[in-house]
């Protein structure tokens, strides 16, 4: 028997007789985990969290939380039996009920299977909700609504709790606040949490596992760290729109060549045989700037993106490449000015496909 | 899917509606007698024509009033206009037959305007100079000023939920207010119209109260003809179905037209809240005068006569039974209310969890039983039991069952169910359309079950639905005329059935008085939920 807490295996997520993801299996090991699914809108993200909820049916694969099967071709077990709470994206506060009415019907739930972990208090302060209790759905803001339906889903303390882009109402300025408070509850309550999101630093934060979703499938999941670094296809590097991708051949252990950049050295994170042709990933931060480098590339674009600026340089084969300085560096460039490479060019880990 | 409670009562609540219309549908195949060929040669076509001319000039009448009013009272601030803003609803309190006895009373030989010239100028032959409004033009307008009602709330309500943003986007075009309205708030009220016009449309075609009074033939009165004088049941079932046919029409050229057009807009996004315009000197005067006169003409004028006539000839108000008819009215009202809001909730609730396609197409369908008039419903009725009395329950030796259903209170509750299912059953549907499936879903995920989301979520949201529908319900039952008269119990009267014996016996002073109660109790109960009507959040 499976130990994982929560375990999806082989399921084709659809809606409206439409497949929409493919095939998806992936595990929660532990219960309390957090878990991301990153992919860009309209990919099906909304649909597994829907599947998982109970709102939506499978006819392939196996859903499973606790040991229990919650949904397969034969199992469907109703929404309202399996005490797994979906924060939605949109508004899905009761309209007819004052904010606090509607977060107060999260306890409902709970009320006869846990001892309460956390008071409405906490759950109010948390949120910085207090000010909208006697409000009612439309008479407040659409981040407000996110906090409240957030509020009201922590609040039933759910075996499984499932958030559906829970911030991407919030404002920017009050996101990453919201962020730290969140990670913080959901580890202390030791709710095991998925979230759904096309933020790849809030899923990166959040997330002890993350995975990408992207073209019917799920391409990568693994923890943060590794999907940022060490991504297995280039549909995974095209969704995170880190660096791109250059021709390169394999010259030595830790080495390959390029023809415009030349010798590169790192580290392979997996092996290739002597000689051949590769397609290297290069990212911003991979080359560092050296006004004394006799590596000389034309800029074309200089982007101000306050702690840095990003440029953009072409190759003598009119490759465009993408290189991070930090915003204090002194001296600047200006478009169709030269900008040194520092040589050798060293990368950590080196990303081939 | 899974056949659960919710889809098998939603399943026979619709069937059970549905069956009026699939007889008066199946009829076109069924032999008539010689009537129809006898009508065919003589009255037939007067009928339809009749009809047509009916209907097209009340839905201009009422278009023009009713846009006209809500286009006034919701755009501009003049004197009175809040007071007009609900006193314009009033004229449903007066149904079309108490509009045409008034209208007879206040023009004919000798009436009130000849009254009032004798009082002001002295005696003359006044009779000549007065304007008899009687006939077709007076048909007509007893129906437009009785029904305009229905266009001035829907429009009324969707001027409401215009946009400033499109408003000011017309000025920023440079636009004229007259063009400001024909191109952009009138087309973007058009579905709200529409439904106010098809409401129109089919009391008009069903009217039965004024078209008698006035002896008009229409497809109606023929079809009570043609039971009445000739027992052929078949052929009132045809007549009816070119009446079906007619309205179906009507639908479909107003959906072709609509073609892909947009109208609602999504009014979550900051759209500015609607300032009015506040109007002064001849244009002000110009809107108070038009409200006042719609007001005057609709519920004034009918009201004032007949309180004219109770006053003039109280020995009536001492010979009727008025807390006898009060409470047997208000007695089919509520029960007949409690009936319909129940099954048209279930039936609604069921079509929303089950999701069902099959169960929607007949939902669909069997709210067209409102376009089917009382008469034939009636008549329909009254038919099937005969004919289930005499060759089911007799085959079997069980006692009549004719006793019970005809003549008798549950008969007239099960038939006032099947004409105004619709009015509920749409009624509340407006009010679910306006609660986003994922509150159910949310409702689910936070364990509640489905009886529970229906009974703690659902009902409490719809309760402002549920009253408008059941004010809705009731009016049209204390105003009721055919069916209540076809089928009610030996003895038993209300005031619209009082009202009308005494009209058909040329009696109109006596048909004052019940005349007088119903526009009242009407009136009280519009005025007490005119809030809900009007609704402006």
């Amino acid at each position: 028997m499976s130990k994982n807490f929560f375990e999806i295996s082989n399921v084709d997520f659809s809606v409206s007789g439409k497949t929409k993801v493919k095939d998806v299996s992936f595990s929660i090991e532990n219960e309390g985990d957090i878990i991301c699914l990153l992919g860009p809108s309209g990919i099906g993200k909304t649909t597994i969290l829907r599947t998982i909820a109970g709102l939506e049916k499978i006819k392939k694969g196996t859903i499973k939380l606790n040991g229990k099967t919650l949904s397969s071709d034969k199992i469907n077990v109703e929404p309202e039996d399996r005490n797994i709470s979906l924060a939605f994206q949109d508004n899905s506060l009761f309209p007819h009920y004052t904010i606090e009415k509607n977060i107060l019907l999260g306890s409902d739930r709970n009320k006869e299977n846990k001892e309460q972990k956390l008071n409405l208090k906490e759950i109010i302060d948390l949120l910085d909700i207090f000010h909208i209790l006697k409000k009612y759905p439309h008479e407040i803001s659409a981040g407000e609504a996110q906090r409240a339906s957030l509020a009201r889903s922590l609040l039933s303390q759910p075996d499984l709790l499932l958030l559906d882009e829970p911030l991407s109402n919030v404002d920017q300025s009050f996101k990453e606040e919201i962020q730290v408070r969140l990670k913080k509850i959901l580890n202390q309550l030791k709710i095991t949490t998925i979230i759904v999101t096309h933020d790849s630093y809030e899923a990166f934060y959040l997330g002890l596992k993350c995975g990408i979703i992207w073209d019917q499938e799920l391409k990568q999941f693994d923890d943060p760290y590794k999907v940022y670094h060490f991504p297995n296809s280039v549909e995974v590097v095209n969704f995170l729109n880190r660096g791109i991708l250059i021709p390169a051949k394999v010259t030595g252990k830790n080495t390959l060549e390029n023809s415009d950049l030349g010798i590169i050295e790192g580290n392979f994170i997996r092996e290739y045989p002597m000689g051949s042709s590769v397609q290297l990933l290069l990212q911003p931060e991979d080359l560092e700037h050296d006004d004394k480098s006799n590596l000389k590339l034309e800029v074309v674009d200089r982007k101000f993106r306050g702690t840095n600026f990003i440029y953009t340089l072409k190759t003598p084969s009119n490759t465009l490449i993408p290189v991070f300085v930090h915003s204090h560096h002194i001296h600047q460039h200006e478009v169709d000015e030269k900008f040194g490479i520092k040589r050798p060019i060293h990368i950590e880990h080196i990303v081939c496909f | 899917m899974r056949i659960n409670f919710w889809y098998i009562s939603s399943f026979l609540i619709s069937l059970f509606v549905i069956i009026p219309i699939l007889t008066v549908f199946s009829s076109f195949f069924e032999n008539t007698t010689n009537y129809y060929q006898v009508l065919k040669d003589t009255f037939l076509l007067e009928y339809i024509l009749n009809s047509v001319i009916l209907l097209l000039s009340v839905l201009i009448l009422t278009f023009l009033i009713g846009t006209g009013s809500a286009y006034l009272v919701s755009f501009f601030e003049f004197p009175f206009s809040n007071f007009f803003k609900w006193a314009l609803i009033l004229s449903f309190a007066v149904p079309p037959y108490i509009y045409a006895y008034s209208l007879t009373a206040f023009f004919e030989n000798y009436g009130t305007a000849y009254t009032i010239l004798k009082n002001l100028f002295g005696e003359a032959n006044y009779n000549q100079i007065i304007p008899k409004f009687d006939g077709l033009f007076g048909v007509i307008l007893s129906i437009s000023f009785s029904l305009y009602a229905y266009v001035y709330i829907l429009a009324r309500a969707s001027f409401l939920y215009q946009s400033q943003n499109l408003i000011d986007l017309g000025k920023n075009l440079g636009f004229t207010k007259f063009k400001t309205l024909y191109s952009i708030i009138l087309p973007a009220a058009r579905p709200a119209i529409v439904a106010g016009l098809s409401l129109v449309a089919m009391e008009t075609l069903a009217e039965f109260g004024a078209v008698d009074f006035f002896s008009i033939n229409t497809l109606t009165t023929g079809i009570y003809n043609s039971w009445i004088a000739f027992d052929d049941l078949a052929f009132a079932n045809q007549l009816s179905f070119y009446l079906l046919l007619f309205i179906f029409a009507l639908f479909i050229v107003e959906n072709l037209s609509r073609k892909r057009a947009k109208y609602h807009f999504n009014s979550k996004s900051g759209l500015k809240q609607k300032q009015k315009i506040q109007l002064s000197g001849a244009k002000s005067f110009a809107a108070f005068s038009f409200c006042f006169v719609v007001f005057f003409l609709s519920f004034l004028f009918p009201l004032s006569q007949m309180m004219y006539w109770t006053l003039k000839f109280p020995e009536n108000l001492f010979d009727l039974q008025i807390i006898k008819l009060l409470t047997n009215t208000l007695y089919l009202v509520f029960l007949s209310s409690l009936v319909l809001i129940i099954f048209a909730l279930t039936s609604n609730y069921g079509n929303r969890v089950t999701k069902n396609k099959t169960l929607n197409a007949l939902s669909t369908l069997s709210i067209s039983g409102y376009a089917i008039p009382g008469v034939i419903l009636a008549v329909a009725f009254i038919t099937f039991i005969a004919w289930f009395d005499d060759t089911v329950v007799k085959t079997y030796g069980f006692l009549s069952i004719k006793k019970v259903f005809i003549g008798s209170i549950l008969g007239l509750v099960i038939v006032y169910f099947i004409r105004f299912y619709s009015l509920a059953f749409n009624g509340i549907k407006s009010g679910y359309e306006k609660i986003n499936i994922s509150v159910d879903e949310s409702s689910y995920l936070l364990g509640y079950s489905k009886r529970k989301t229906f009974m703690n979520i659902h009902i409490p949201f719809l309760r402002n639905s549920l009253l408008f529908v059941f004010i809705l319900i009731s009016l049209e039952i204390i105003r009721e005329l055919p069916i209540t008269l076809i089928l009610r119990p030996f003895n038993f009267e209300t005031f619209a059935t009082t009202a009308y014996i005494s009209a058909s016996e040329d009696l109109l002073e006596a048909a004052a008085v019940p005349s007088l109660f119903l526009i009242l109790i009407a009136t009280l109960f519009i005025i007490v939920t005119s809030k809900y009507i009007l609704r402006e959040k």
